[in-house]
């Protein structure tokens, strides 16, 4: 049990709460042919949710000692690619689905593990190429392309 | 027509060119996924459901439905078998339901008889298939009957046991899986309102109307939560993997455990029906249960294959047993068939008490092509046991961006906007710190799927009552169901209090 996240879980869940029973004063309070209107559902929602996070935060107080091992956590790798991964998603439809996915694998791939960068650009190649070709070419699911600009892919 | 001639019917559309490829894909892409590090089946299913609805998109949406869950479903007891196999092998489970399975696997592994641990566990779940596809059979018919009687408040009711006594199963922490459960039913209303229409928590953004995607949010929780688990936590595994020799058992290891296959077949099959029990309570119950009966119980945790034999089988015959209710009452009680539940809804299809009615077809075709899954899964998994061991060895570095990368494909393949894809990361990031420190998942994803159909329920409930809460109490199962509901939670706090209160006398004494 890790008391400071929980705690600060408890006092994020309850902002939560706090912002549907506030922003649910807006929905209408009765519907045509009912007089329960669609208020009521997150408003009571959000109310069970703002005690239950009370209750965790009252919880965090009676933990036994913090017995949280600190474990190494390889934070720039998760970094990096989190990072490349909202670049690829933020890319994705202007720059093509083929050469953004090639690159966030090679980034991905290297990130994971230094070396054998051939072996990586042939398994990015790959998948995206291959992804790409099966799915827009055969199936006909359309992928954002780069056709507009590189006349390719 | 009878139960028989829809089976009938079934098989024929289990039969058609298409569904056996989908059924051969599904357990072939589900054994793999279950002996790749770091998925299990509740992972693959979320990663692979959007990539069905492409793969279908050119059928009619009865046969695309069908043929989806057809593959889905194959993917789902694939998944749980291949859990087995890095249990038996590494000594690691793939997902919490082949934790048992570890205790005489991996002793019979260094004895040199993996082999014998796999095939067994294989001849176990398709057993355990068969058993849980005659109890469909045999309960689905009658009980959609009971429920077809359900009014709104009974089934808000029945919704509400099913929420809480998932929540009050998973996890360390009830108030935990509980405040998840809230998340989920709050996130499900957002957007517009399908009883009145009005717009809730949209500020006039657009893509926000049409609400957040299950599909979004249970890929990003459990694919990619895993992903950023292993590239935050762990390097690559350098465990030896124990060799495989000899695969056929032999007729002794047949003999010891045909009887717990049986039994464990019919155990698991029961507790999958229970709602929020599952696989890993039936493992673990059946694995107990041998042990309690044998007559040798000192066998067990060395190697004793009916150790191996009781728990693979009963996770399966649990997984099969747990589509009962999602396929008579609409009500998912685990989180990998809540996101089966997800891709009933993508096709327009509502699980529940109608669906044997309207959509016989795909309801009897998926009931009839577990059948041939499961045959398939036995036919593949014998010969092949070598060749899926190796994929242990699927290097890390690959696997996990690959996973980003198709999770990133499959969402905007179904959703097509780039704000799928943030919330799909966003849903990601939290899934990876709630789950770390264990906030339950399935409660959330859970609440999600059902949200909207529970809240439906309570409107049209109280729009009969004209506003009078009590119709819940006054109907007589809805009171029932809400009882039950109640006692899920105080019961376990009772007893957490009276151990607390023994505890304290032991240590004052």
């Amino acid at each position: 049990m890790n008391k400071n996240f929980d705690r600060y879980a408890g006092v994020l869940f309850l902002a939560v709460a706090a912002f549907f029973i506030i922003e649910s004063q807006k929905i209408n309070t009765a519907s045509y042919g009912s007089s329960v209107g669609p208020n009521i559902f997150p408003l009571g929602i959000g109310i069970l949710l703002g005690i239950l996070s009370l209750r965790l935060i009252y919880e965090t107080f009676n933990y036994q000692k913090d017995e949280m091992e600190k474990e190494k956590l390889n934070y720039k790798r998760f970094g990096i690619i989190l990072g490349s991964a909202v670049l690829y998603c933020l890319f994705l439809e202007d720059v093509g689905y083929a050469i953004t996915t090639f690159l966030f694998l090679v980034i991905g791939f290297q990130a994971m593990k230094r070396g054998k960068l051939l072996a990586s650009i042939a398994i990015s190649a790959s998948f995206s190429l291959g992804v790409f070709y099966i799915f827009d070419k055969l199936l006909n699911v359309p992928l954002p392309s780069s056709s507009s600009w590189l006349g390719i892919l | 027509m009878n139960t028989f001639d829809f089976l009938m019917q079934g098989f024929a559309v289990a039969f058609q060119w298409q569904n056996i490829l989908f059924a051969f894909a599904g357990v072939l892409i589900g054994t793999a996924v279950g002996v790749l590090p770091g998925i299990g089946p509740m992972n693959g299913v979320a990663l692979l459901l959007p990539v069905t609805a492409s793969l279908t998109a050119g059928l009619s949406p009865e046969n695309a439905a069908a043929s989806a869950l057809i593959l889905l479903a194959g993917i789902y007891y694939g998944a749980m078998y291949g859990g087995s196999t890095t249990s038996i092998l590494l000594n690691t489970p793939g997902e919490s339901a082949s934790v048992m399975t570890t205790l005489d696997g991996y002793q019979m592994a260094k004895n040199g008889r993996a082999g014998a641990a796999l095939a067994i566990s294989a001849i176990g779940s398709f057993v355990a298939g068969i058993v849980a596809l005659f109890g469909l059979i045999l309960l689905a018919k009658p009980l959609s009957l009971i429920a077809i009687r359900f009014g709104p408040a009974e089934y808000f009711a029945l919704m509400v046991l099913g929420l809480l006594a998932v929540s009050g199963l998973v996890g360390k922490s009830m108030t935990k899986a509980l405040m998840m459960m809230m998340l989920g039913l709050a996130l499900g209303t957002v957007g517009i309102d399908a009883v009145s229409g009005s717009a809730r928590f949209t500020f006039d953004i657009p893509v926000l109307y049409s609400g957040l995607a299950f599909l979004t949010i249970a890929v990003g929780l459990f694919a990619l939560g895993e992903v950023f688990k292993t590239t935050l936590e762990k390097d690559s595994t350098d465990a030896p993997i124990a060799k495989i020799t000899r695969v056929m058992p032999t007729k002794q290891d047949m003999k010891d455990s045909a009887f717990p296959i049986a039994r464990s077949s019919v155990l698991g099959f029961f507790i999958g029906v229970l709602p929020g029990a599952g696989a890993t309570i039936a493992s673990s119950f059946s694995y107990v249960m041998e042990k309690k009966i044998s007559k040798n119980p000192e066998k067990f945790g060395k190697g004793a294959i009916e150790g191996v034999a009781a728990p693979e089988t009963a996770n399966n015959a649990a997984a099969g047993g747990a589509l009962i209710p999602l396929l008579t009452l609409g009500i998912p009680g685990s989180g990998t068939t809540a996101i089966m539940m997800g891709a009933f809804i993508m096709y327009n299809i509502q699980p529940g008490p109608l669906l044997f009615q309207n959509h016989p077809n795909v309801v009897w075709g998926l009931i009839a092509s577990m059948f041939v899954g499961n045959l398939m899964l036995l036919v593949l998994n014998m010969p092949l046991v070598k060749v899926f061991a190796k994929l242990i060895d699927t290097p890390v570095k690959y696997l996990m961006p690959l996973i980003i990368a198709f999770s990133v494909f499959g969402v905007y393949a179904v959703q097509f906007t780039t704000f799928d894809l943030m919330l799909l990361l966003v849903a990601g990031v939290f899934g990876y710190f709630l789950s770390k420190n264990d906030f339950p998942l399935p409660p959330l994803v859970l609440a999600l799927v059902l949200g909207p159909m529970l809240e439906n329920n309570l409107m049209r409930a109280l729009t009969l009552s004209n506003g009078d809460y009590m119709i819940f109490f006054e109907k007589p199962l809805a009171a029932i169901f809400l009882v039950i509901a109640g006692l899920w939670l105080a019961v376990p706090l009772f007893l957490k209090n009276k151990s607390n209160k023994i505890k304290k006398a032991l240590v004052e004494n």
